[in-house]
């Protein structure tokens, strides 16, 4: 997979952005003077010790949250709330259990207007894409961790938001199945071309999929490192994560997040 | 000069947490004065507060609601003590369980109210009667409480208990019922509203004294205000009992992590 | 030679298990009324205290053939679920209001609280007084008795809704305002149906103890009519009745409610 060119429009900005929570009269710093730029169409993912803030930055491009200091743009344009252009995945899937398979994924197509014979047809295209076609009418309940990411993921694409926000996705899922879900998730990104922005903890997961992998510092979390990444992705999953080349830049990243979290420790101590 | 603040700021707390309260109590004074309703319908709250004296005085307050009280404390021991005891029979045999169960599935849904008359029919309108419906009333939450506190004890505490050589009895006193405590008072939570409430409902219908059955009576003589002293009453003894339950609770379950 | 397979109770009996099981559940009511009808007959107590089995079943059977009965039956049963309806139709979107809105919940939070330790009953002559003897008086009454059960479970069943789902319906569109309605509602769907469990029993004892009070109708009225005259089997075969009903639509309501929440984790269906 290649990079997008340097020529693609910065998508999101952030600029400058701190974060201050109030826990029981104790302030908080979660965040201190984040910048990040991401361009179109890229894969980039933010890894870094626990607690350093990556989910609440995710949680701020994502309108849920607002920021103390600093702005946060997409296109341009400051971020003032949650919306259809910019789609997110959480861990705990967050499915909405009184709804079908279908349901689900149908939601934000029918939030869009859509009519009940394209929500339909969209619909079973994003199923059958996943591979749980005949599972349509099944209810979150009855389907293994697999299955719900895969279902939060469909629902989340159906609706071709611009932006993709994840929040650790597969981190509640068995080893095996995140491979999987791993390469689907990167067949989806390479079909629909959209900007994805993934935080996650698992540095082996990060390098595998991004073109860009950015390393954020303890709490208060602000980047530290940035690494550029070009694996080939044509060849067989084996062949890319035994190639030296992820090898040596999978270490690279991981010896800087190590950093942190031993300064992090150190500085708890 | 930090005190005063203190005493302000907790007092503008409360005056804000109860403003709904004391505004409702400006409406229904002002309605009832300015004669948009009859006073027979309402009364002017003033109106209430002052037939609490005459009330008091006249041996037509505090004696009816230590006669409920009495009446509902009697019936709360009763179920306390039945129920208990069943609950931890059905705990301890399974033929017991299998025998009732199904019974007090059965009647749990029911409206024991229903059952007034029989109690009437058998002891009378006088306090016997309404004492049996507040025990078969409550019975029930304590045996669920009960059964569910003697069946949760860990077993590996019955074992050492044993081991020590406690007999079955003493068992009994000094590990199922001490374990079951959280879940006892629990029973007690939802037991002590509803004895009250039985006690006061078994009065309105049947008579015979106490606060339920002199609000009825007040009620049949359109003394508008009477009745409203007396509900008051009963909405602060509910209150004040409430606070005394919970903080049995709280004394009682000291130990537990709960 | 092989042993001989060991055979199962059921297996003797030639009967499916759910046979057996019902038949272990009915068995104790069975001694029940046989311990009920041994002592009526034996002569230790007065029979008109305690009629017997046979002769409550004489009077259910009269009672079940006569319209009047079952047009007090209808009576009851229409003030307790009408009160019901209107209980849920302010409580369940009070309560909903109270938790999505803090001015709401200041508001009606203090005027909530305060009445938690009322005993509803009590405000059934002050109803008495307001409306008269009636149907009115019955259905007020039964809905003040409902109203804070649906509140307090409809106000805890959303406070209990996970934020990503709020969350996740944003990010796709849906409006602030459409987020109660859409999602806080159905995923609170399983508290608010504990409450109705809960508020059903409460109708049916406000509407008879209310009927007891003072009524023209109803079952509860029935009673007290049966109870005077000395008819006691009669009294007897209406409690009976009653506790049957009761029975009954709580189990309905609890079939009604786990289908309502098949999509539900199993774990939390309703008894």
């Amino acid at each position: 997979m290649s990079a997008p060119s340097s020529a693609a429009a910065i998508k999101i900005r952030v600029e400058g952005v701190a974060k201050r929570f109030d826990q029981s009269g104790q302030p908080v710093e979660a965040l201190a003077n984040v910048e990040l730029a991401v361009r179109e169409g890229e894969f980039v993912s933010i890894v870094g010790p626990s607690g350093c803030g990556k989910s609440t930055l995710l949680y701020m491009l994502g309108g849920f949250l607002a920021p103390s200091a600093g702005r946060l743009l997409v296109d341009g344009a400051p971020i003032t709330g949650p919306g259809v252009d910019r789609g997110v995945v959480f861990q705990e899937y967050a499915l909405f259990p009184w709804l079908t398979v279908f349901d689900n994924i149908a939601y934000g197509l029918r939030e869009a207007g859509m009519g009940a014979r394209e929500v339909t047809a969209t619909a079973e295209r994003y199923i059958a894409l996943i591979g749980l076609s005949g599972f349509e009418r099944r209810f979150p309940r009855e389907l293994s961790g697999g299955m719900k990411q895969r279902v939060a993921l469909a629902r989340t694409f159906a609706y071709e938001p611009s932006i993709l926000l994840l929040d650790e996705p597969f981190g509640a899922l068995d080893a095996q199945t995140r491979e999987i879900m791993q390469d689907e998730l990167l067949r989806l990104w390479r079909t629909t071309g959209k900007t994805v922005l993934m935080v996650t903890h698992d540095v082996s997961e990060a390098v595998y999929l991004s073109n860009r992998v950015c390393v954020m510092s303890q709490r208060p979390g602000c980047m530290v490192e940035e690494f550029a990444i070009d694996l080939d992705h044509s060849v067989e999953r084996e062949q890319v994560v035994l190639s030296p080349a992820y090898t040596a830049i999978r270490n690279a990243v991981w010896i800087a997040v190590r950093q942190q979290v031993v300064v992090a420790r150190r500085g708890a101590a | 000069m930090r005190t005063l603040h203190i005493i302000g700021a907790s007092l503008w707390r409360g005056i804000t947490a109860a403003y709904p309260l004391i505004l409702l109590a400006i409406v229904w004074e002002a309605v009832a004065r300015l004669g948009y309703v009859r006073p027979v319908f309402l009364p002017p709250l003033s109106a209430v507060f002052a037939q609490f004296w005459p009330l008091a005085t006249g041996g037509d307050l505090v004696q009816p609601l230590l006669v409920s009280l009495y009446r509902a404390a009697a019936g709360l021991a009763l179920a306390i003590v039945l129920g208990v005891a069943i609950g931890f029979l059905m705990a301890r045999m399974r033929v017991v369980r299998w025998l009732l169960d199904p019974l007090i599935a059965f009647s749990f849904p029911s409206p024991k109210i229903a059952f007034l008359p029989i109690f009437i029919l058998w002891f009378g309108i006088d306090h016997l009667a309404k004492i049996a419906l507040v025990a078969f009333t409550c019975v029930f939450p304590f045996i669920v409480a009960a059964y569910a506190g003697a069946t949760t004890v860990p077993t590996h505490q019955l074992w050492a208990a044993r081991a020590m050589g406690t007999s079955n009895l003493g068992l009994l006193r000094r590990v199922v019922l001490p374990a079951s405590l959280p879940s006892l008072m629990s029973g007690v939570r939802v037991g002590v509203p509803y004895a009250l409430v039985t006690a006061f409902t078994a009065e309105m219908v049947a008579g015979g004294g106490g606060l339920g059955g002199e609000m009825v009576l007040a009620q049949r003589y359109f003394e508008t205000p009477t009745v409203f002293v007396y509900l008051l009453i009963m909405l602060a003894t509910g209150y004040v009992i409430d606070l005394g339950v919970l903080a049995l609770r709280r004394r009682i379950l000291r130990w537990h992590e709960g | 030679m092989s042993a001989p397979a060991q055979t199962t109770p059921a297996q003797t009996l030639a009967l499916p298990i759910w046979a057996l099981h019902s038949l272990s559940r009915l068995t104790p009511f069975v001694l029940f009324l046989a311990a009920w009808q041994g002592l009526a007959k034996s002569g230790l107590i007065d029979p008109t205290f305690l009629p017997s089995v046979s002769a409550v079943g004489h009077a259910l059977i009269d009672l079940g053939a006569s319209p009047s009965f079952y047009t007090d039956l209808a009576v009851t049963l229409g003030r307790s679920l009408g009160g019901l309806a209107l209980g849920a139709a302010i409580g369940i979107p009070l309560g909903a209001g109270m938790a999505v809105s803090r001015k709401i919940d200041g508001f009606f939070g203090p005027l909530v609280k305060a009445t938690y330790s009322l005993p509803k009953t009590a405000l059934i002559p002050l109803l008495l007084l307001w409306l008269g003897i009636g149907s009115a008086t019955n259905i007020v009454a039964v809905m003040f008795s409902t109203l804070l059960p649906f509140v307090v479970y409809t106000y805890h069943g959303i406070h209990g809704v996970p934020q990503l789902l709020t969350w996740s319906a944003r990010a796709m569109g849906t409006p602030q305002r459409r987020l109660l309605w859409k999602i806080l509602l159905p995923a609170s769907l399983h508290a608010i149906l504990t409450g109705l469990r809960l508020a059903l029993g409460f109708s049916f004892v406000i509407a008879i103890a209310a009927e007891m009070i003072a009524a023209n109708t109803g079952i509860g009225k029935l009673m007290f009519i049966y109870g005077e005259s000395g008819a006691y089997d009669y009294m007897f075969a209406a409690v009976a009745a009653v506790v049957a009903l009761a029975y009954v639509a709580d189990r309905l309501t609890v079939v009604i409610s786990n289908r309502l929440l098949r999509w539900d984790d199993v774990e939390n269906r309703l008894g």
